[in-house]
């Protein structure tokens, strides 16, 4: 089953604050980015990815249409998940991050999406190792990776740091 | 496959990818050809009887070996939308940093080379080829005018960045007040307390046996000394490097511990090893780079005036000569934030394919940059396998001493830590050194950065280094300097300038480091 991205709409943040925006001199600690998909017909969605950028807590909440009659309801589908550890310190706050389906405690998945493939059984592991042939597909994987850079790459001879025989220099590059 | 599982495949796709081109892919594959002789290995049941052979013949041991070295130097794979620049440093800000320290150790250098008129490299005519040939065993004796040359910087230049260094997300506020840390570093990274490195460094506890403590002569050696020899001796017949690693946490005997390093690190000298250190030796002779003088410059100045380390000045110049010419060093750049400085053959700048690394390896030295390599001459005396153990020494974690990144065991989170330690468990010495003008870090930057080498006593610096090993961490330069303050309170305290502050920390060599360490970590009340 192949993964392909879907193209969305990140809206601006919003600041929750209660009061006056203008007069309260504190800064909100709870902002919210609203994400609209256009357009786009049903989908599974199994991953969202992300940059963090020194955001503590995250909580995802979904809009589901479950009929033509019934009003859009809201789900959450992830509470206060825990991107930095210690919130004051830099630990997690520029880190990559997924978010996969299977971490959504509550998996009944909002119907707008599509119906979605029930979980298959997970192939009995030996002793907790990962699957022989997964891992091989994997190095497959790798070794393609590797060729494809290693063919891109014009690097000078393994081992040699001239240029046929010739380490004349001018002066160190700022590039 | 659950996330954890998809990890594992990947660590262990990457792990296998870097094997495949090491000389162990390439000895196991013999030894797997060579053994179908052997009456045991029959083939119905191959598989199952190679892996049973390597068992019983040593090689899955060698195998688990590399495996294990892979996972303590590489970092984690990361997520796989990180760009390269991610596994280097994480955090932008910093990458920025080293970015800009790095451009102007550029500009030092290129200036100190149209000052002198000096070129970067030049090959060496075949004459002076000759002549370095033929004293490479005494290059000592040369006295060079290195006059003019000046180390491209010195640890408290390096200081001086490291305390400018802010996150751009943190709020701290102009003035003065209690969010701003008392101490010079100013950015929020994790660092450890005590109780959390008592946990971290457990085996350094009162309960247990330690080398540098329990093996004084006052000490029966019944009681601790000699069963951990016999333990040492046994770790070494094993030749299991996880092993190896977990033994030195409690000191390392000292007829031992040139093979314990050597195994932790994953270095056997194969004939394979020595060729390459004589490609290097070769490189040496033909080429002339300008880092050499530094090298020369910096061996002259820290290394040849010690009482300790002059001894060894020409096995100095014989590692760190040639470790200037070994690409195989580049590689580490992957996961250090630092990079390799670039120049182009001369007439084709901007031209890829003239572009090249200078050095070679990519390593400017600095101020004090020989004093990494001169106590690994007390354990080993054939120059190759000196030369391997101090870049492998280099590329897990001298490099992270001398470049900014947020690492726990980078230069930067243990000058946080050190500080923290001052300020939380010492505070009224921390406010009193930092009311005189001698804030704490000033004076105990220059011990982390050499990771104590030529201030310590060699025996104690080795067992130090021991525990670097073993717990595959820097942190414990941090702690032993706040240790040394600890030590040295009641003294400091009575004085009222940064100068006799200094003067009071001057000489760290009678310093036992053990008893320090484990009376700050397990002994203070706090």
């Amino acid at each position: 089953m192949s993964r392909v991205s879907v193209p969305c709409h990140v809206k601006g943040t919003v600041a929750l604050q209660v009061g006056d925006v203008r007069t309260s001199h504190g800064r909100p600690g709870v902002l919210v980015i609203d994400v609209t998909f256009p357009s786009v017909a049903p989908f599974e969605l199994q991953e969202i990815t992300f940059k963090n950028y020194y955001t503590a807590f995250l909580s995802i909440r979904v809009r589901q249409h479950t009929s033509m009659h019934t009003p859009a309801k809201w789900v959450t589908c992830l509470r206060d998940h825990c991107l930095m550890p210690n919130p004051h310190s830099e630990e997690g706050a520029q880190d990559y991050v997924s978010l996969f389906k299977h971490q959504s405690p509550s998996m009944t998945f909002p119907k707008w999406l599509s119906h979605p493939v029930p979980c298959e059984q997970p192939v009995p592991l030996l002793e907790g190792l990962p699957d022989p042939s997964r891992v091989s597909s994997e190095v497959q994987q790798m070794w393609a990776l590797t060729e494809m850079i290693r063919a891109s790459h014009t690097s000078a001879r393994i081992g040699r740091f001239d240029v046929d025989g010739c380490y004349d220099l001018n002066l160190l590059s700022y590039t | 496959m659950s996330q954890e599982e998809s990890d594992i495949s990947l660590i262990i796709a990457q792990i296998v990818q870097k094997l495949k081109g090491s000389n162990l892919y390439a000895q196991l594959e013999r030894q797997a050809w060579a053994s179908l002789q052997r009456p045991e290995i029959k083939l119905e049941s191959l598989k199952e009887d190679i892996k049973e052979f390597f068992k019983i013949s040593g090689w899955e041991k060698k195998l688990q070996n590399a495996v294990y070295s892979e996972l303590s130097v590489f970092p984690l794979p990361s997520h796989p939308a990180a760009p390269p620049e991610h596994l280097k440093e994480p955090l932008v800000y910093m990458r920025k940093a080293q970015g800009s320290w790095e451009k102007r150790i550029l500009k030092s250098l290129n200036s100190m080379c149209t000052e002198l008129s000096i070129p970067l490299a030049r090959k060496r005519p075949v004459g002076e080829q000759k002549e370095l040939l033929n004293k490479w065993n005494e290059m000592g004796t040369d006295e060079p005018d290195l006059s003019l040359f000046r180390p491209v910087y010195a640890p408290k230049d390096f200081l001086e960045v490291l305390i400018n260094l802010r996150n751009p997300n943190y709020e701290n506020g102009d003035s003065l007040s209690f969010r701003t840390h008392l101490g010079l570093i100013q950015v929020p990274l994790k660092v450890k307390d005590i109780p959390e490195l008592k946990e971290c460094f457990i085996e350094l506890g009162l309960n247990t046996g330690q080398l540098g403590i329990d093996d004084s002569t006052q000490v029966p050696p019944e009681l601790f000394e000699n069963e951990h020899v016999r333990i040492g001796q046994k770790v070494l017949a094993e030749q299991d490097s996880a092993a190896a690693q977990q033994y030195v946490r409690q000191g390392s005997p000292t007829a031992l511990r040139a093979e314990l390093w050597a195994l932790i690190l994953n270095i056997s000298s194969q004939p394979e090893d020595i060729l390459y250190y004589e490609q290097l030796k070769t490189n040496v002779i033909q080429h002339d780079l300008l880092v050499d003088s530094l090298i020369y410059k910096d061996v002259k100045l820290t290394a040849s005036n010690d009482d300790y380390y002059f001894v060894f000045e020409d096995y100095l110049y014989q590692v760190l000569l040639c470790f200037s010419r070994d690409t195989s060093v580049l590689s580490h750049f992957a996961y250090n934030s630092a990079s390799p400085p670039k120049s182009y053959i001369r007439g084709k700048l901007g031209l890829e394919e003239y572009a090249v690394f200078y050095p070679p390896n990519g390593v400017i030295p600095f101020h004090g940059f020989s004093m990494y390599v001169a106590p690994l001459c007390f354990l080993y005396h054939e120059p190759s396998k000196l030369y391997q153990i101090f870049r492998e020494m280099y590329v897990r974690f001298f490099f992270r001493l001398h470049s900014i990144s947020s690492h726990p065991s980078g230069i930067v989170s243990l000058c946080l830590l050190f500080e923290t330690l001052l300020q939380t468990y010492l505070p009224q010495l921390f406010y009193h050194l930092r009311e005189i003008g001698a804030q704490p870090l000033r004076i105990s930057f220059k011990w982390m950065v050499r990771a104590f080498s030529g201030y310590l006593a060699t025996d104690q610096l080795l067992l130090l280094w021991d525990r670097i090993l073993g717990y595959n961490s820097l942190e414990i330069l941090a702690v032993l300097a706040a240790a040394v303050f600890a030590f040295r309170a009641v003294n400091l305290m009575e004085v009222t300038s940064l100068a006799a502050a200094e003067a009071v920390l001057a000489d760290l060599s009678t310093l036992k480091v053990m008893p320090l360490l484990q009376i700050f970590l397990f002994a203070t009340v706090t």
